[in-house]
Formats: structure tokens, C-alpha cells, sequence
């Protein structure tokens, strides 16, 4: 049927856009992003701080991380270094799917190590299923129905990526992921040098000078497409310091990694750069 | 709702948000000032959007809460006697388009028309953008369209 405002309608529409509109919708975007990016690392601290106490509730409330059924695949050939107790779980808001390495070995460093990659999970794990019942109440509170929640297909991931092992040296990354959420997307890299039985540094990699090894490298590489990089002076790259993630590639070099909107737009998700 | 398709959603709805943003404030330069600070904070919230089919309330809802915002400062700053006066109770105004009738109407009455159908957003996304209850929406639509003597018959609710 006919809209009884269908001539104040064309009257409206007939607004006349300024021809800068595009220019300043960009740079409100330009803005957007830089804000964004200063936000993301505020939270990303603030939440390393809250994972420590929401963990400590998982573990006991949650029978599922007191007796996840483990799978007990080796991974890695001849050491044995690293096996994977991998879980699935699924209720009716979202599905619970863990792959989480366990490194093999007696020591106190592999102890901690397992330790603490459990204890990541756990609060990983429960972050997400907080976050999908926030969604969730949100979801029905605006109106949504219970049958278009279910068609939500909700996930709450870990998996691992073993980057490399030679030479007693193995690197692995973990990822925990929410599916609706980029922003909960996180990954952790371990560097473990098994005949020191130590955790890798990038000093113990590059040597005594490797703050100006990596910063050379990474501004080189900046340089290149200077665009695709948040300025310095606009949150963009400073230097390398001790909390720098990296991890060691099958060609024995060690990469340098930032996590997405740390040094550049989301766009270019996490940024590697390959040092020597 | 990735930041990047945020993006080129904007970027694609711009005329409708500067639209809407002039409707409310009539002024080229002040529209433009808040589809930009719009863009900004939507970019800067994105996160806090969990449900990419409701991105067209929640960038209006950002922008309507831009320009609300706008008008207040121009409220502090503009002497008082340019201050609109037009009252609930005032009649409609002597030239009788519709269009006129509608600038005529209380503020939160005005609002409801424009969203709905100059903007068609639904009745469900108005709720969004205004915060308030479903009830309270149609309750306004209701007097808005009884005051513009406006047939209800063949308006889409």
C-alpha cells in the first residue's frame, strides 16, 4: 500500500549531499580505526588481568576441564614432544571444540609450560561461553526468538599450530577464538630450547644487540608499503621489547609477530615480520 | 561484523546517514561533523555490535545519539529567541504540507515519523535507536499520525 508520506519521502531523499561527505565519512573511519586500536590494547591488558580470576572459577565449577576425555594423538615424530588431548562439547547455545598440546617430558619448565597452557584454556574457554551468553541474553532481549538463536552456529575454539622443531627447539603457537567476535581472537606462541630446558629468547636467538637486530628488520620491512602500517607517532611500530611475540619458523629464523590492530589496520590481521 | 566490512558498510549508507543527520539539524556543516564523529564511534564500538543484522539500528542509533549531542551544544551556545518555540500544543502551521505539519510535531513524535518512513526503519529498530520500549514507539507513531491527520489505513506499521 501507499506510504502517506511518499512525497515528503522524495523531499527527503532530494537532500543534497555535500561533495566532501565521502572525504569526511573516510576520516572519521581514519579516526575509528586508530581509537579502536588504543581501546583493543587497553582491554587486552585489563582482560589479562580478569582471565586470572575468571580461571580460577572455571576450573572449579566445570567438570568438563576436570575430566575432559583426552585423545591422545602424537604429534611431531621422533621426540614425542608434543601430544594433543583434543575435547568437543555441544549444547544448545554453542559448541565447545579444544584441541590443547600438552609438550611431553619431565622437567619443571614442560611442567609449568603444561601448566600454564591449561590454565589458558580454561579461562580462554570460559571467556568465550560468557561472551555467547551475553550475546545470547542480548539476542532475545531485542526481539530475536529462540528459534533464530538456534540457528546461530556459536563456537568456542583452541586449536595449537606447531611452527617448528629441529635442533631441540620447539615452537608452537596456541589460538583461542570466539566465532561471532574477532576481537576475542587471541594467540600465544612458546619457544622451548629442550636441551637448556629453558624458554627460548629472542636474545638467546640474535644475540646481545637483538632489539636493533629486529627493529632494523621490521622497519626495512615498514618501509616498504608504509601504508599498509599505523604511523609511529599514531600507535603504529616503536621497538621490540621483552613482551615482543615470536616464534621460530621451519627455516630456523625467528618471526617477530604483533597481534592485529596493534601496528597496522585490521586488515592485515596478525603482522609477521621474519628477522635476519 | 569484521572492522572492514564495518567499513564498507558505512562507506555505503553515507547519503543515508548525512540525510538524516541534516533532517535532525538542519545544517550542512553540523551534519557533516556528525556523520564523521558517527563513523568514528561506530568503528571504536564495533565490538559491542554482536549481531551484524542489527548494524542499521545500532550506526543509527550512534549517529541519532551524535546529533542529539550536537543540539545540545548548540542549545548552550545559540542566543535564546532562535531557540525553536514550537510547543506540543501549537497548531499546525498555517501552510499545511505534510512535510511542514511534521517539522510542527513534538520533537520525540518528530522523530518517530522520520525514522520510520523517511529512514524505514521498523518499528523493532526505533525502539533501538531511541532506547525506548516497543509500546512507547507505537504509542508516538499513534499520536504523531492522529495529529497529522494522516489516515492510518495503508500506512505500513
Amino acid at each position: 500500500m501507499s506510504n502517506p508520506f511518499e512525497q515528503e519521502k522524495r523531499n527527503y531523499d532530494a537532500t543534497p549531499i555535500p561533495e566532501e561527505l565521502d572525504e569526511r565519512v573516510r576520516a572519521g573511519i581514519a579516526q575509528g580505526r586508530r581509537r579502536a586500536a588504543a581501546r583493543r590494547r587497553f582491554r587486552s591488558l585489563a582482560g589479562a588481568a580478569a582471565c586470572m580470576v575468571v580461571m580460577v572459577g572455571a576450573l572449579n565449577v566445570s567438570p568438563a576441564f576436570a575430566s575432559a576425555a583426552a585423545e591422545v594423538p602424537v604429534v611431531g615424530g621422533v621426540f614425542r614432544v608434543l601430544t594433543v588431548r583434543n575435547y568437543q562439547e555441544t549444547n544448545e547455545d554453542r559448541t565447545l571444540a579444544v584441541e590443547q598440546p600438552v609438550v611431553d617430558g619431565e622437567s619443571a619448565l614442560v611442567d609449568r609450560i603444561n601448566a600454564e597452557i591449561a590454565e589458558r584454556v580454561a579461562a580462554k574457554t570460559a571467556e568465550g561461553e560468557q561472551a555467547i551468553a551475553d550475546y545470547r541474553e542480548a539476542f532475545l532481549a531485542t526481539g530475536g526468538t529462540q528459534e533464530q538463536w538456534a540457528q546461530h552456529d556459536n563456537k568456542v575454539t583452541v586449536t595449537y599450530d606447531v611452527k617448528s622443531q629441529q635442533g631441540g627447539v620447539l615452537s608452537f603457537s596456541v589460538t583461542s577464538d570466539v566465532s561471532f567476535a574477532a576481537a576475542y581472537r587471541e594467540t600465544v606462541y612458546y619457544n622451548l630450547d629442550m636441551n637448556r630446558d629453558a624458554e627460548l629468547t629472542l636474545a638467546d636467538v640474535l644475540g646481545e644487540d637483538w632489539v636493533n637486530v629486529c627493529n632494523d628488520a621490521i622497519r626495512t620491512e615498514i618501509a616498504k608499503a608504509p601504508e599498509n602500517y599505523f604511523a609511529g607517532d599514531m600507535g603504529g611500530f616503536t621497538t621490540v621489547d621483552d613482551t615482543t611475540a615470536f616464534y621460530i619458523n621451519g627455516a630456523g629464523r625467528p618471526v617477530v609477530v604483533f597481534p592485529a590492530y596493534t601496528v597496522a589496520p585490521g586488515f592485515m590481521g596478525d603482522v609477521e615480520f621474519i628477522i635476519g | 561484523m569484521t572492522q572492514r566490512e564495518l567499513e564498507e558498510y558505512l562507506i555505503d549508507q553515507q547519503t543515508s546517514l548525512y540525510r538524516l543527520a541534516y533532517s535532525c539539524l538542519r545544517s550542512r556543516e553540523d551534519a557533516l561533523d556528525a556523520v564523521q564523529s558517527a563513523v568514528c564511534k561506530a568503528l571504536e564500538k564495533r565490538t559491542s555490535l554482536r549481531d551484524a543484522s542489527a548494524v542499521r539500528a545500532w550506526t543509527t542509533r550512534i549517529l541519532w545519539n551524535c546529533c542529539t549531542d550536537l543540539l545540545r551544544q548548540r542549545q548552550r551556545t545559540v542566543p535564546l529567541e532562535t531557540v525553536e518555540t514550537t510547543g506540543c500544543e501549537d497548531p499546525p502551521p498555517e501552510d499545511d504540507s505534510l512535510g511542514r505539519q511534521v517539522e510542527a510535531l513534538p520533537p520525540e513524535q518528530r522523530t518517530v515519523i522520520r525514522l520510520r518512513f523517511y529512514q524505514e526503519l521498523t518499528l523493532q529498530e526505533i525502539a533501538e535507536v531511541t532506547g525506548c520500549p516497543l509500546s512507547t514507539v507505537k504509542t508516538r507513531l499513534y499520536a504523531a499520525l492522529k495529529r497529522l491527520r494522516v489516515s492510518m489505513e495503508g500506512v505500513i506499521l
